[in-house]
């Protein structure tokens, strides 16, 4: 995970787009997404950035970052887990996945481990109802998961990490 | 204009009306938060539920339940509020709305004027049914006016709406989702809108309250009378709150011919004035306090004696436009009275001549601030409105926010929370492009101003309701002559092009309807220097500070035999005068004050002058030290205090009636109410005569036009003597172009020395680009050395970086 | 089975451009352009009587005719590809199997309105279909089907793709525009309709992801075939069916639209799981009405699932078995639309809550009955209170538990324990 909220070329772009479109506020989410998958999250100056290259206060920035869910404004570890707690997945045992995650990563919703790599969140449905119970790990959606197949994945995304 | 049928009763209402309001006019007041006149429907709070029984004969046909602010009256309606349905959303909608609040009405500063209280009464909810975790959250610093209570919050969107919305402030909003919602900032800090106040009006519960207010008095406690803002010409509606012999806070009025529903936070916050402990409370002859008779009597006396000595010629009387019309009026009888021609409603002399200028021809231009919401293009000249009269930029915001547009010609860089195509011309040029619009010549312009200028005549005459806004500081009397006529030259016999002139101070118009007779401020100087003039009495006038010239006022006011003062302010002609009268602050006395577009606006007397237990009895009561007198019974309106400097005891209502028999200008106003919409004139003030010319173009090599400005909570005179706006206080900053600061080798934030005639100052410079070049633009304040220039368009000066 | 989108689905595959010609891709758009008027393709996606896939179910065609389509301008089209409700992953199957169907659905519906700009909208987590969307694009221009004179006409048309960052109310098309333009999502008031004031302010249409895709094949077969593919006398066309829940299988299918509801549990999904039999379903997505066992032979097609009293929806079928306790699986959905709330009105916004915290209530065993007297008057005053249809939506699994399940609700109440908790 790069340590600067954009890279200079995305913000090359970003200023040049601004400039030539007629609403450069609908670049918001686009920018945020950016900083967010350079930073890891978005941090006050990302807001602040956002602002800047699009014309708008932190605040007007603000007020879209935090309306979102997939936005976040506080740190989180390198990959995300959102357990799917929506109906389908709870119907196929989304709760004993949530309860194995917990356990296995020694955290509770909304924390991180202490490595730093893992944030837990619960999410609403992922549209992987057909393979539920399921949860996405950064951008990467996995279903059809018992609590084996999920410490497999723990594993090759850590070992993805290390790499 | 349809009409509807409400619980049984019919009633027929513009077209347009919502049923929410069609039910009002009927007395019928249906519990809503989300809606609100001036913000508008947005059917979020899902309270003002009718049920609606049929539809209408025209249009869809609507049915069952619906938000009453949401749907438009159409003739046949008919509907009922007491119908079970709709009673029984309204009372689920007020127990959602109180789930999660926290019920601290007995420590909540709104209590006494909650409308949440009222609405979950209205609403038939009583009883809690819900027994779950309530939300809590962490409140933010929102800076010195205004206090924070998140857990109090019914998420009816008003304050972001007011906010943001309404007056285009940026920094506060709405954070967070689904029940998480948060009202507040990116991060603690003051509110930077100068229209922040509104949030604790709009706010229908105690989230926003007024912190300058918070914890001294319950609303039912308070003296509260119907007022006018005297903090500049608009005239907008406020109703002034006291305690204990003290102004303790400033609301919002309603005029729906002025402000609206709004104010400006100069406008709330700046009433600190009326209880300063250095107010100078008593009369005094020298140095020496005295009773009010003795003091009148003197005063008398001393001008009976110059007079008899002098002649009749030899008093002069100095009113203001910060006196009500009666005081001024009372004034000039004064005058009369001792057979004197000499006398001034105005010390400066420009100032003078453009509201003379204004009241004399403005007429049938004349637009109010309502008529300037409404209008679809507005173009400011010489006007920076947020500085001039703050709640006529929102005016023109709505007006854009309606689909209108705006432009500005001026040559400072003026900030506006709307937005609008600036051409920064010099000062010596607006007149000139006044002209060119009105004859529609652009030939003397460059190519890109001729551009601009030709798409601003183009919008004019599109337009329907255009209206021209000037400020009476940059055009002075001839600008204001030309911008009048060129509405007049603008309007057709299908439409009229309006007017409308920023002045200097509250009873700016009314002074100078007054003021036909006067010889001008410039000639009442000239004969004080001269020895003709031997005594001046000011009312609420502070010749000192207020001389564009403040040299030569020193030394003419140096050379009297006497000077008295009338004021309720510690002015330095207050302080330094011979014989003072002190008179009661706008708030304690009625009165009258003629707006800017010639709008008669009476005042209530709020509560009696006296010294506030907070300084008698450090808050508690009773007081611990005694006086000779009543602390309290000092002050008097300055117009009873004027006609008892002629034996004459006369009532307000006396005093109105003989000034609408003796001049038929001011016809009906004796009948008009306090807190209503006021009355326009009927007729027009006398044109002054000419002020001397400035010199078109700067004299020396490489000198610049000084133009100072007026700004917000550092120029205005009462404002400035209120504490709660010191932390707000503009910085003392001069800006230059860019241009001149590259040609004078000057950097943005470099501090240097500027050389005028009036005297030298070690400035800060910022460099702007929206600006015209060859200026450089200083702030009024009235701090220190600051205070010696005083708004307009002044000769040269020179910016010197510093040791060179 | 006909299969329309979905006939170059292969598994784990996702089919190009050149795949995608093979079997008669972008024949719809040279077909319209080049000899059909703009007027004529409306008219014959009026005649197909597709109806919108998105949730709402509203006859494209005439929503097409409030659209200015003859005024030239700026204009929008927006396709809805925010697809959160529960239940509902079909869009998500059709764009990782095909995403040039949405293409030329798009370049077509945009060629019939006369559209020069369209946009994409796509949720957070559909990253895959994001990345497919933006290479059928560039193909797609690089082919001519798409930017400027497209096939030699006059008609342009330009297409991005947005990602979005969460929130389920993003879905609604008001709330979408908001959330394109770059504020807080919240749904507009309507009228003025996004027909009317749009995007920016301009006339916009907004269209669900299927409905977009099958207007090439109704302009390439025509809307006669379109009619007859369907299984009811009433419907038209196809549907893409998303399988979840307890069945043996849950796959995403495309099926002639009206299959009866056992059809697709017993032979599409194998039956229920675990040999355990059918106790409820949601037959559309998460804010459709509960259908019981005696809703089995219901044809899930727009009309008689209405008479069966619930909604097509999205087409998502979620099965129940019997060992499913009702109030927990609707505590479950509550919870979600309390969550997934925007926040602007009070039913929704405080009411939600509210039920969620009578229901949970209720599973805890300490429900009393006057608490179903109260969650009585919550869902009647949601239901079709709120500003939008969040709220009015996620009150019919609500309703619904009351109408068919209300011995299990009093059970938890008399027993004062959850009588199925294992
Ligand atoms: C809360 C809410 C969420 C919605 N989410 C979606 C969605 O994810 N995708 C979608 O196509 N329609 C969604 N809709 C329906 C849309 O508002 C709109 O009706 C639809 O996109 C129109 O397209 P169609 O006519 O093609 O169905 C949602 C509606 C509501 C009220
Ligand atoms: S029902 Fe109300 S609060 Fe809920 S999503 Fe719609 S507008 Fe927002
Ligand atoms: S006042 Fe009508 S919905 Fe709020």
């Amino acid at each position: 995970m790069a340590e600067v909220l954009l890279t200079e070329d995305q913000l090359d772009h970003f200023r040049v787009r601004a400039a030539e479109i007629a609403h450069p506020r609908e670049l918001v989410i686009d920018v945020l997404r950016a900083i967010q998958s350079n930073f890891g999250w978005v941090p006050d100056e990302g807001v602040e950035l956002t602002g800047e290259i699009l014309r708008l206060s932190p605040l007007q920035v603000e007020e879209v970052a935090t309306f979102y869910d997939k936005i976040f404004r506080q740190p989180v570890g390198k990959r995300v887990i959102h357990v799917c707690d929506s109906v389908c997945c709870w119907s196929r045992g989304a709760e004993e996945i949530y309860a194995h995650l917990q356990k296995t990563l020694g955290i509770s919703p909304g924390g991180t481990t202490s490595d730093g790599v893992f944030t837990l969140l619960p999410t609403c449905c992922l549209g992987a109802c057909g393979e539920a119970p399921a949860v996405m790990i950064g951008l990467t959606t996995y279903g059809d998961l018992t609590p084996e197949r999920l410490d497999e994945i723990l594993e090759r995304e850590r070992a993805a990490l290390e790499e | 204009m349809p009409t509807i049928t409400i619980d049984n009763q019919r009633v027929t209402v513009p077209e347009g009306t919502n049923v929410l309001e069609a039910a009002k006019k009927l007395g019928i007041v249906i519990p809503h938060f989300c809606y609100h006149e001036a913000l508008g429907a947005v059917g979020a709070c899902r309270l003002c539920a009718m049920t609606f029984l049929e539809g209408s004969d025209k249009g869809p046909k609507l049915k069952g339940v619906h938000m009453s602010c949401m749907v438009t009256a159409r003739d046949g309606m008919v509907v009922s509020t007491l119908d079970e349905e709709s009673a029984d959303l309204r009372r689920h909608v007020i127990e959602w709305l109180m789930m999660n609040h926290p019920h601290d009405c007995p420590v909540c500063d709104e209590g006494g004027e909650c409308q949440l209280q009222d609405m979950t009464v209205a609403g038939g909810h009583g009883i809690r049914r819900y027994r779950g975790l309530k939300k809590t959250y962490v409140n933010q610093d929102l800076g010195p006016f205004i206090s924070h209570e998140m857990n109090r919050c019914i998420q009816c969107y008003r304050c972001v709406r007011t906010y943001q919305d309404y007056c285009g402030g940026t920094d506060f909003g709405v954070l967070g989702c689904n029940q998480r919602i948060y009202f507040g900032r990116f991060r603690d800090g003051t509110l930077q809108s100068p229209f922040s106040g509104n949030i604790v009006d709009a706010c229908p519960t105690g989230v926003f309250t007024d912190r300058t207010y918070r914890f001294r008095a319950r609303p039912w406690d308070l003296e509260e009378a119907p007022s006018v803002c005297p903090h500049c010409s608009l005239g907008c509606a406020v109703i002034p709150g006291a305690r204990y012999r003290e102004l303790q806070r400033v609301r919002a009025g309603v005029n729906a011919k002025t402000n609206g529903f709004f104010i400006c936070d100069q406008g709330r916050f700046g009433y600190g004035h009326a209880n300063r402990p250095d107010r100078p409370r008593s009369p005094r002859l020298g140095e020496r306090e005295v009773s009010w008779p003795e003091a009148l009597g003197a005063l008398r006396r001393e001008l009976e004696i110059i007079i008899a000595e002098h002649g009749s010629q030899a008093v002069a009387f100095l009113g203001s436009s910060r006196a009500s019309l009666e005081s001024n009026a009372q004034l000039l009888e004064l005058a009369r009275f001792f057979g004197s021609e000499n006398f001034a409603l105005e010390i400066d002399p420009e100032r003078d001549r453009a509201a003379r200028t204004t009241a004399a021809l403005l007429g049938e231009c004349a637009r109010s601030q309502e008529e300037v919401r409404r209008s679809d293009f507005v173009l400011l000249v010489g006007a920076d409105p947020l500085n001039e009269g703050p709640m006529m930029a929102l005016a023109v915001r709505q007006a854009v926010r309606a689909g209108g547009s705006a432009a500005l010609i001026d040559p400072r860089p003026v900030e506006l929370p709307f937005a609008a195509t600036h051409l920064p011309l010099s000062p010596q040029n607006l007149p000139e492009v006044l002209k060119a619009l009105a004859e529609e010549r652009f030939e003397r312009f460059s190519a890109r101003e001729r551009t601009v200028l030709a798409g601003i005549s183009a919008r004019i005459k599109e337009a329907k309701r255009p209206v021209l806004i000037g400020g009476g500081n940059l055009l002075g009397s001839s600008g204001a002559q030309l911008l009048i006529e060129a509405a007049r030259a603008f309007s057709r016999g299908d439409r009229a092009c309006g007017a409308a002139l920023l002045l200097a101070g509250p009873n700016s118009f009314g002074s100078a309807l007054l003021a036909a007779q006067s010889p001008g401020p410039d000639r009442l100087l000239a004969q004080m220097q001269e020895g003709r003039i031997r005594a001046l009495l000011c009312l609420e006038s502070d010749p000192f500070a207020d001389h564009p010239e403040p040299g030569r006022a020193r030394m003419a006011l140096s050379r009297l035999k006497l000077l008295a003062a009338l004021d309720y302010l510690p002015t330095e002609t207050a302080r330094r005068c011979d014989i003072f009268l002190p008179t009661t602050a706008p708030a304690e006395s009625a009165g009258t004050y003629v707006n800017f577009e010639g709008r008669m606006l009476p005042f209530g007397s709020v509560f009696d002058p006296g010294v506030p237990i907070q300084i008698t009895g450090g808050g508690d009561h009773p007081p611990r030290s005694f006086e000779a007198h009543t602390p309290g019974s000092l002050p008097r309106p300055a117009w009873a205090a004027l006609a008892a400097l002629r034996g004459d005891s006369l009532s307000l209502a006396h005093i109105r009636r003989n000034l609408q028999r003796s001049d038929a200008r001011f016809a009906g106003l004796a009948e008009l109410e306090e807190g209503g919409e006021g009355r326009r004139v009927n007729g027009a003030g006398q044109m002054p005569g000419h002020g001397p010319e400035l010199p078109k173009h700067p004299s020396a090599e490489g000198a610049l036009r000084l133009v100072v400005t007026e700004c917000l909570f550092g120029s205005e005179t009462i404002a400035s003597f209120s504490p709660v706006l010191d932390p707000v206080r503009p910085a003392p900053v001069v800006r230059l172009h860019v241009e001149d600061g590259v040609r004078l080798g000057i950097h943005d934030g470099e501090k240097v020395r500027l050389r005028t005639e009036l005297g030298d100052l070690a400035v800060e410079v910022r460099l702007c680009e929206a600006m015209a070049p060859g200026i450089v633009v200083l702030p009024r304040l009235r701090q220190g050395e600051w205070e010696i220039f005083v708004p307009g368009v002044h000769r040269d000066c020179i910016l010197q970086k510093e040791g060179g | 089975m006909t299969q329309v989108l979905f006939k170059n689905r292969r598994p784990g595959e996702t089919v190009f451009l050149d795949g995608y010609r093979k079997t008669g891709g972008y024949e719809g758009l040279q077909k319209a352009v080049k000899a059909m008027s703009p007027d004529e393709v409306r008219e014959a996606v009026k005649e197909s009587g597709l109806r919108g896939r998105g949730g709402a179910g509203f006859p494209t065609g005439v929503k097409w005719t409030f659209f200015p389509a003859d005024q030239f301008g700026e204009k929008y089209l927006v396709c809805n590809a925010d697809e959160k409700e529960p239940g509902t992953y079909k869009d998500r199957e059709l764009l990782l199997a095909d995403p040039h169907q949405l293409v030329e659905g798009m370049i077509v519906s945009a060629y019939a309105l006369r559209i020069p700009v369209g946009y994409i909208f796509i949720r957070y987590g559909y990253e895959r279909c994001s990345q497919n969307l933006e290479r059928a694009i560039a193909e797609a221009c690089e082919a001519g089907f798409l930017g400027d004179n497209i096939l030699g006409s006059e008609f342009s048309f330009e297409l991005h793709v947005h990602r979005s960052a969460g929130r389920y109310i993003c879905g609604e098309e008001t709330a979408l525009l908001n959330a394109l333009e770059g504020l807080r999502a919240n749904p507009r008031s309507k009228p003025p309709f996004p027909a009317v004031r749009g995007l920016f302010g301009m006339p916009t249409t907004v269209n669900n992801v299927e409905t977009l895709a099958n207007v090439q094949h109704i302009i390439v077969n025509g809307p006669e075939w379109f009619r007859g593919l369907a299984a009811t006398e009433t419907g038209a066309g196809t549907k893409l069916y998303g399988l979840s829940g307890h069945l043996e299988r849950t796959p995403c299918l495309e099926l002639p639209i009206g299959t009866t509801l056992r059809e697709i549990v017993e032979e599409h999904g194998g039956g229920v799981w675990k040999g355990r039999t059918f106790k409820a379903c949601l037959p559309g997505g998460a804010s459709t009405p509960y259908l019981a066992a005696k809703h089995l032979d219901t044809p899930l097609d727009f009309e008689p699932i209405e008479k069966a009293g619930s909604r097509l929806g999205t087409g998502g079928v979620t099965v129940f078995d019997d060992t499913t306790c009702m109030v927990a699986a609707t505590l479950n959905l509550n919870t979600f639309f309390a969550r997934e709330s925007c926040g602007w009105c009070t039913p929704c916004r405080d009411g939600l809550p509210f039920v969620s915290w009578l229901l949970e209530k209720i599973e805890r065993g300490e429900g009393t009955m006057e608490d179903i007297e109260i969650l009585r008057g919550q869902i009647r005053n949601i239901h079709g209170r709120s500003f939008c249809a969040l709220a009015t939506g996620a009150m019919e699994p609500v309703a619904s538990l009351l109408d068919l399940f209300m011995d299990e609700v009093v059970d938890h109440i008399k027993r004062g324990r959850c009588p199925l908790k294992r």
